[in-house]
């Protein structure tokens, strides 16, 4: 079943910005390519890290469970994170939710 | 004409990788009763959630990795699609170690409102399948069940 290009995922760096692009489907069967990706690219806290889902077609509660942890990660770290180029049925899974105002960059700091 | 409800029901190994041949199920059939785009990838999502939590939990009591001799012991999701004139209902149904459906459905939550510290991503498929679907029951006895409904919103006759 698993075909080979389901999910991936590739890294730009520019100067003081790390931009990860993601692709294709982001589900419980690719969560862990996910996971393993991110847990050394938040660690990174010299640098913006950026996710770009312009080419994301699918996201499901296991791949907000994993933006979750990075929100968690880089604000625990104080290092920034946002998320750009949010598709909209991504968009609206995202709002409902309500992990929305913790992707755009300008952290909730209210709370 | 008098119309009764068609029911398509599949099997798959309860493994990650064939929640995507669910999804694709479920598209043939909405698409064929008329739902719009964005209804389908509504239930899609749902669909998936509640595949994810059956595979989850077929697999809740075993090591990892275990490997089975004959390929009818192997646990499966059950997939039911019970088409009727007004509504798409999907029942989910696994064999696996049961647990209190009443408490997990009580703890589907979002994230709406919350600190940084408080993020917490258990919950959130539940949650997912109640706000895309118009309604959802879980119950558990030997195993898990899950069926959601959608209605088809547009008016008139049905092919």
């Amino acid at each position: 079943m698993k075909s080979p290009d389901k999910f991936y995922l590739r890294t730009e760096n520019q100067e003081g910005r790390c931009t990860v692009y993601l692709n294709g489907e982001l589900d419980l069967e690719t969560a862990s390519q996910m996971r393993a990706a991110m847990s050394t690219l938040v660690e990174l806290s010299d640098r913006e890290l950026v996710l770009n889902l312009r080419d994301l077609r699918y996201i499901d509660s296991t791949g907000i469970g994993i933006l979750v942890s990075v929100v968690r990660a880089r604000h625990a770290k104080n290092a920034p994170f946002l998320v750009e180029a949010i598709p909209p049925n991504i968009r609206k899974l995202f709002d409902m939710t309500g992990i929305s105002p913790f992707l755009s960059g300008s952290s909730p700091s209210s709370y | 004409m008098l119309m009764k409800d068609d029911i398509i029901t599949i099997f798959v190994p309860a493994a990650a990788e064939y929640v995507d041949l669910a999804r694709l199920t479920l598209y043939g059939v909405a698409s064929k009763m008329g739902f719009s785009f964005e209804e389908i990838e509504d239930m899609k999502v749902a669909l998936s959630e509640a595949c994810n939590n059956a595979v989850l939990h077929a697999y809740g009591d075993m090591p990892e990795g275990t490997t089975f001799s004959a390929p009818e012991e192997q646990p499966r999701v059950e997939i039911r699609f019970i088409k009727q004139a007004d509504a798409l209902s999907i029942v989910v149904k696994d064999d696996g170690s049961s647990f209190d459906a009443a408490a997990v459905a009580r703890s589907a939550e979002s994230l709406h409102g919350k600190a940084v510290h408080e993020l917490e991503a258990g919950g959130l498929g539940l949650y997912l399948m109640q706000a895309l679907m118009d309604q959802v029951e879980v119950s558990s006895g030997s195993g898990t069940q899950v069926m959601m409904t959608k209605r088809l919103t547009k008016s008139g006759e049905w092919a």
